[in-house]
């Protein structure tokens, strides 16, 4: 790895100014956690390589991203639903994952085919999951079909993804790339790894047996409308050249809580982009030999990817319709009269004028 | 070093200027057809643009939108290259500078829209930070009703996207606001896009009758701008929009910005129709210098009389009959709003003669305030034997109050109007036993009053201790005990224009000059600004002011203020009445 640790990228100067201000935002919160409860869990259905599946998706309260306490990336406010502090145990990590199965049992007639297992942070990463946890969260899921686990590029390793796949898991390890575009992803982001990172990562994966899934940021803090369809466009078209990246969940930018996006926000600097705009680039990519998936997250509000208010909720219909079926040609079936609005603010918006329309 | 904007005309904070492309744009205007983006730096390294005469480049930006944290601000500010083409650099009010543009593009003015202070900040302080000569490009905010004022800050272009992207939305965009397109009866608007039923008027048509309307409406702007009339018509138009009325007010409250900006003179009347104007650079300084430069060198008693529609007021009817009373015999001071106080020796001195204001024989509570502020605080400068009040009845309040304050006792004169046969007599007997002061006393207080006004607290007798005048008012010219001339009172504007033994007198006296120093060169009709080594910072427009250098010596008019002259490479720095090769 050519950045084996954030306290390394943490020396350049744009990371410095972006870091001290996240660590600014994010010490205005002040709420703790319970580590014996995960932080979210819930069952959807999800698109794979193999196949639609029901799914079970765990957001693993683990102590939380070791680089948002160094101050973090520019929109991810999720460190808030981490532990105060300091690390969680093993068998507290134990509890939750015991609480989720619960959950499942209570929520699905069947248990998921999918299990999807998130930490805000790297779940392969053993400083936030002990390597006894993930062997035996491993183990737990053994029976499924597929699992999904999050991580960093760095923490990716061939060994770890096969104590997965030795179970008779198809495994993938899901990455936040956020863009292939390593300016973007640096000084907009303000995350640390390469695309070269992610290569690396893929490369393990394959070799562990698995495969990766990327996901994607659409327009982050200081990109227009079009600069943020440009750089999701080429991102897919390059994750897709990846060999073991099968799959791109390419989700817009949505307002959290305590992050510099939200600062923008409240100042008139920032709009999450379009449903127009994730349509388009699922549209121009479909033809890529990969799948992309985008579950907008707040659809139709202000602080979530968003329209005028009267298609929302038809956009976001194709959009999901898409995912399960890769079929470019639902979108032709929604249209309305803020195409053109959003046509105009795609010619016309720059980096030093935006946003031209909420 | 501006090598492709240069400043024409200046109204205020607003100015005409000429963006000097190979089709050269004037300015205020939209910059639409002629800018081009060289692209964002957050998304890419960029290439240096090669740019062109035909328009003007946006160096590669990092956009800073509105809440981007000061630390982000600095840590990835780029460098801006030096580039021989028309070239603008993108900047946040907090990292305005000069890095050799011809023009700044303000990022965030999404933040500012609607929200005044923000506004007024952002404008003051980039405009402040980069030279004067430079345009200052504010895109994605104009509309039809906010450009005038948006122009009136200090922005020199605009472009239509917020024009353009409110048509598509179907919201109407005129001078008075926005109505939605289906709340409207009837297209109040004669541009072509308006003209067909609007039953058949969709979309695309409101985005051609927006940006027509924003058209329109910038050249309204440029119009009064070149006719000095900007104020006049924001004070009006900017009512449509709580915002916009917010604007220009905390504009008044940023006064050091709008005085340096503000001409010591104009042509064109200033129309004093609403509260507002009480408030304004031209009002609050002639209040100013009247009551803390001006002296009253007359013996007699203080008439204070009410003013007249018709200026100078010594041409009214009314002024003409209080005259025929007063017989010389008194100290003839109007008592006016917005104005103050005008003794008779300023009635010409801009704005005494150019104001027109709406009577209605009522005050509101801010004019009684501000008139009887001036009124005291001109008393306490100014002592008088005796003061005869010939008022009406609605100035009564204001002297009365004034009376209180001080403890003085004035002498009323009026039965029912001041120009009544009894009013008239009353006040002829009230003065008839005081003496009479002489034609030429008049003309040397005149020449005397109308110095301390311009160069300051005791000018009058500093600069003419010898005074002999020639001519028959207004025509005075002011000369010394050897009857070389020294000034002349120009009765357009009531200053007094030196000649060059004048000039020298004034370097040669205690009064605080206003110099500009040059090059070595002689200058015939103006200075340029290139040509200017540098200039006193009060200078403004309008002054009078001494022109040296190592071959030159000359007196002129400014065009430009002080700090313009010093930093601007283009335009007309000064005019040049009279020079001397040394």
């Amino acid at each position: 790895m050519s950045k084996p640790s954030p306290e390394v990228y943490e020396q350049g100067k744009g990371m410095d100014a972006h870091n001290k201000v996240m660590r600014e935002i994010r010490g205005r919160k002040d709420a703790t956690y319970d580590p014996t409860e995960p932080t979210r869990v819930w069952i959807d259905e999800d698109n794979t390589p193999d196949g639609v599946y029901q799914s079970l998706t765990i957001i693993l309260n683990t102590g939380g991203c070791r680089w948002a306490r160094a101050g973090g990336c520019t929109m991810c406010g999720y460190v808030a639903e981490s532990v105060e502090g300091g690390s969680v145990s093993h068998d507290d990590l134990m509890t939750q994952v015991e609480a989720c199965l619960d959950h499942e049992a209570e929520n699905a007639d069947e248990e998921s085919g999918l299990v999807k297992i998130y930490t805000s942070g790297s779940f392969l990463d053993e400083r936030e999951v002990p390597a006894e946890t993930r062997r035996a969260i491993a183990e737990t899921f053994g029976d499924r079909d597929r699992i999904v686990v999050e991580s960093l590029p760095d923490f990716v390793s061939e060994a770890k993804v096969r104590e997965f796949t030795e179970q008779g898991l198809e495994t993938d390890v899901a990455v936040g790339l956020e863009t292939a575009t390593d300016r973007v992803r640096h000084d907009c982001v303000n995350k640390y790894f390469d695309f070269a990172d992610f290569e690396d990562a893929c490369t393990e994966a394959v070799a562990g047996g698995g495969g990766v899934k990327a996901y994607l940021l659409m327009k982050p803090a200081f990109l227009s409308e079009s600069e943020a369809i440009a750089d999701m466009k080429s991102s897919v078209r390059r994750c897709a050249a990846v060999e073991g990246c099968h799959t791109v969940s390419m989700n817009p930018t949505n307002v959290q809580k305590f992050t510099m996006v939200e600062q923008l926000y409240w100042s008139d600097g920032y709009r999450p982009p379009w449903l127009w705009s994730v349509a388009k680039v699922l549209e121009d990519t479909a033809d890529e030999d990969v799948i992309v998936v985008s579950d907008p997250v707040g659809h139709g509000s202000a602080r979530g990817a968003h329209n005028c208010g009267e298609c929302d909720d038809r956009v976001q219909r194709a959009i999901k319709d898409f995912d399960l079926r890769q079929d470019p040609s639902v979108f032709e079936q929604v249209s309305c009269e803020c195409e053109r609005t959003w046509k105009t603010v795609v010619e016309r918006e720059t980096s030093y004028s935006m946003p031209l329309a909420r | 070093m501006t090598d492709y904007f240069e400043v024409h005309h200046r109204d205020g904070a607003a100015r005409i200027g000429e963006l000097r492309l190979s089709d050269p744009l004037r300015t205020p205007a939209l910059a639409d057809d002629v800018v081009a983006d060289a692209g964002s730096l957050w998304t890419a390294d960029r290439d240096l643009p090669e740019g062109d005469e035909a328009t003007l480049t946006v160096l590669p930006h990092r956009g800073l939108p509105g809440g981007t944290p000061e630390e982000v601000q600095e840590a990835f500010a780029p460098d801006y290259p030096d580039v021989d083409y028309p070239s603008a650099a993108v900047v946040s009010a907090d990292t305005a500078a000069d890095y050799g543009a011809d023009a700044y593009v303000l990022s965030a003015g999404q933040n500012y829209v609607g929200h005044a202070a923000a506004f007024v900040e952002a404008v003051v302080q980039t405009r402040e930070a980069i030279p004067a000569d430079t345009a200052l490009f504010l895109p994605g905010v104009a509309t039809p009703a906010n450009v005038a004022t948006l122009v009136y800050a200090g922005v020199d272009l605009v472009d239509a996207d917020r024009a353009v992207v409110k048509g598509t939305q179907g919201t109407y965009l005129t001078v008075d606001g926005e109505q939605s397109l289906a709340d409207l009866d009837e297209l109040p608007c004669a541009c072509p896009a308006c003209q067909q039923p609007i039953a058949e008027f969709d979309r695309d048509d409101c985005v051609e009758h927006n940006v027509n309307a924003l058209d329109a409406a910038l050249r309204t702007v440029r119009g009064r701008i070149r006719n000095g009339r900007l104020r006049d018509y924001v004070e009006g138009q900017a009512r449509h929009e709580q915002w916009l009325t917010a604007t220009f007010r905390r504009l008044d409250q940023q006064y050091a910005y709008l005085e340096q900006r503000t001409p010591l003179l104009r042509e064109a009347e200033l129309t004093a129709a609403t509260e507002d104007t009480l408030k304004r650079v031209e009002i609050q300084r002639f209040a100013q210098r009247v009551t803390e430069r001006y002296v009253n060198r007359f013996d007699n008693p203080l008439v204070l009389v009410p003013c007249s529609a018709r200026k100078p007021y010594s041409e009214s009817k009314s002024h003409g009959q209080y005259h025929d009373a007063i017989q010389f015999r008194g100290h003839t001071v109007s008592m006016t709003s917005p104005i103050g106080v005008v003794p008779q020796e300023l009635e010409l001195t801009y704005p005494a003669q150019h104001y027109d204001s709406v009577v209605t024989g009522e005050w509101s509570a801010n004019e009684i305030e501000f008139v009887s502020t001036v009124l005291t605080r001109y008393l306490e400068r100014n002592e008088y034997p005796r003061i005869v009040a010939h008022v009406p009845e609605d100035y009564r309040p204001i002297c009365e109050r004034v009376e209180d304050e001080l403890g003085l006792d004035f002498e009323y004169t009026v039965e029912d109007h001041p120009t009544t046969t009894d009013s008239l007599a009353n006040l002829a007997s009230t003065l008839q036993e005081e003496p009479k002061y002489e034609k030429r006393e008049r003309q040397h207080n005149t020449i005397r009053a109308v110095a301390d006004y311009q160069f300051g607290d005791g000018a009058g007798d500093a600069l003419f201790d010898d005074l002999t005048t020639q001519g028959r008012y207004p025509q005075l010219r002011a000369h010394d005990g050897d009857g070389t001339q020294l000034a002349q009172l120009v009765r357009q504007y009531g200053t007094l224009s030196f000649t060059l033994a004048g000039a020298r007198r004034w370097l040669d006296s205690d009064v605080p000059t206003k110099r500009v120093e040059i090059d070595g060169f002689v200058p015939h009709g103006s200075v340029l600004a290139p040509g200017v080594v540098d200039a006193d910072d009060d200078i403004r427009v309008g002054d009078e002011v001494v022109i040296e250098g190592p071959k030159a010596f000359a007196v002129g008019r400014a065009e430009m203020s002080g700090p313009e002259m010093a930093e601007s490479t283009r335009g007309v720095a000064s005019q040049v009445r009279h020079v001397e090769e040394i």
